[in-house]
């Protein structure tokens, strides 16, 4: 056996090993790897930094804990972002298994940044229906959700003080690990109710948004930990995300290599049987 | 815990073994039952029983008679009367879903597919721009035109692809794969994102103020996966 084939068949177990050593290593011991700031992720940034003091902004939580490494860390950022500016941040969610987890992440950051539940913020929760739920708030936020997560009636709430339905929010991320999501607040929430849209997502649901960014529906889009790192960069408040971009880069690179020597290997190989068939 | 199960999931890239069994049976319980605990607590209670109850809303009993003939169809000789709550949900899904998704997804990409090759300058001269960055450069919507209609030529059947045809065709099995790839580099990066949550995590509870647990458990894991590697080794033959 060739030593080409050798490494061909080589115990994928050995590759775990070597990815897991790329992703341990710079978590433990981190260069500093810079980081450039996309203009898809400015976009949101830029839009909530230039919002008017008391305006309303629409956080839906669209993903479980499944997503939470890539969608955790975009959401404390948004949230330190929206709560630094004194935005009235209005938080919901569509995944009824992320109820609790976005509950949780919330209360977390609106307690590390001094705010108010009922007069700063607020979570509604999650109400059954999907993307009826955006129709529903489109027309009655208060008919979608009579009260909050906490049990508390959303009526009478001082962050929701003129906030009828979506007609009268400023500005509206989802972070969304799939369906329903951005595409789903956008085709039910913005194109009907004309409010603007930005989106954040896990790595693999990231280009099929694209085409929803180039054409201007969604104002910008932070995709995955790459995207949660670039907006801690730009609030200026470095935190998971930006401590595990080395990691991120050093895995590529493993799998960069691994990809260019299975290429490698798999030409020589082919190379070898093509002499050996012309000898004989 | 979180900890313990992470190690009992990890423990499968050694190979299968019950520690990760125990895991991902634990894991799709808890999923199941918490989506059906919030969805009990959510809608029975407080979008059904208490606003009829406590507000007198018996209106809401007409939507909770519609749904309610969704169960019907666990009865055989009754099951037929599902059907209305399915043309109902079919009917109002599509009605909802169908107009909307054609102006965001069909009209609206349409739009910006079809942009202008040149753009009006001020002072009334056309120009040519060339910047990457921008999406409505017009470099930028040449490379749209070509791949859009290569790629809707390539799916075009009806003719035979040779000559220049093929030429088209290839170009857009060109831009497919370089989609294909885009997505797949997406992919890779977000399930490493992941791993690296999962070892941010347990770099976390390594430390001496929790008491170490990813230290005592990734011990007790190999410890189990070794006991298991040979206990099995040990046993005769499957004879199945």
């Amino acid at each position: 056996m060739s030593f080409a084939e050798r490494m061909l068949k080589i115990d994928r177990r050995i590759i775990f090993v070597v990815i897991g050593l790329c992703t341990l290593l710079p978590l433990l011991y981190p260069v500093g790897l810079p980081i450039k700031i996309s203009s898809e992720v400015r976009g949101v940034y830029d839009y909530i930094e230039q919002m008017p003091e008391r305006s309303v902004f629409l956080l839906s939580i669209d993903f479980d804990p499944a997503s939470k490494p890539e969608l955790y860390p975009q959401a404390v950022a948004i949230l330190r972002h929206a709560f630094r500016k004194n935005l009235r941040v209005v938080t919901m969610t569509l995944w009824v298994s992320g109820t609790g987890m976005a509950d949780q992440l919330v209360t977390q950051v609106a307690q590390e940044m001094g705010k108010e539940r009922g007069k700063d913020y607020t979570f509604l929760g999650w109400s059954p229906g999907g993307t009826a739920v955006i129709i529903n708030l489109g027309q009655d936020l208060y008919n979608t959700f009579p009260s909050d997560y906490a049990g508390k009636t959303t009526k009478g709430q001082p962050v929701l003080d003129g906030v009828q339905s979506l007609r009268d929010v400023s500005y509206a991320v989802s972070l969304a690990a799939g369906n329903p999501g951005v595409e789903a607040w956008y085709v039910f929430g913005k194109d009907k109710y004309k409010f603007e849209l930005g989106g954040g997502c896990t790595g693999v649901i990231a280009p099929g948004l694209y085409p929803l960014l180039r054409s201007g529906q969604i104002n910008g889009l932070i995709g995955g930990l790459r995207g949660a790192a670039e907006y801690e960069i730009l609030i200026g408040q470095k935190g998971r995300a930006v401590a595990g971009m080395d990691a991120q880069s050093a895995t590529h690179l493993a799998i960069i290599v691994l990809v260019a020597l299975c290429n490698i290997f798999y030409f020589s190989m082919r190379r070898q049987a093509r002499r050996q068939g012309e000898r004989s | 815990m979180a900890t313990g199960l992470t190690l009992c999931i990890l423990s499968f890239l050694y190979k299968d073994n019950p520690l990760f069994k125990l895991a991902e049976h634990l894991y799709v319980g808890v999923s199941v039952g918490y989506t059906i605990v919030k969805a009990y607590d959510t809608v029975l209670v407080h979008l059904i029983f208490k606003p009829i109850v406590e507000n007198g809303e018996w209106v809401l009993l007409v939507p909770v008679t519609i749904g309610s003939l969704m169960l019907t169809r666990y009865v055989p000789k009754a099951s037929w009367l599902s059907r209305y709550a399915f043309a109902f949900i079919v009917g109002v899904g599509s009605g909802l879903a169908i107009p909307r998704t054609i102006s965001s997804f069909i009209l609206k990409q349409i739009e910006d597919t079809v942009r202008p090759l040149l753009m009006l300058a001020p002072g009334g001269d056309v120009t040519f721009t060339w910047d990457l960055h921008n999406p409505a450069s017009s470099l930028n919507v040449i490379i749209i035109l070509i791949g859009v209609t290569s790629v809707l030529f390539y799916f075009f059947f009806s003719v035979e692809h040779t000559g220049p045809g093929r030429v088209v065709a290839r170009t857009g099995v060109m831009f497919l794969m370089i989609s294909f790839g885009a997505a797949f580099g997406y992919t890779v990066m977000a399930r490493m994102s992941l791993l690296i949550g999962r070892l941010t995590d347990l770099i976390e509870f390594s430390d001496a103020s929790y008491g170490r647990p990813t230290v005592w458990l990734a011990l007790v894991t190999i410890g189990t996966l070794i006991f298991l590697s040979r206990r099995t080794q040990g046993e005769p033959p499957d004879q199945h």
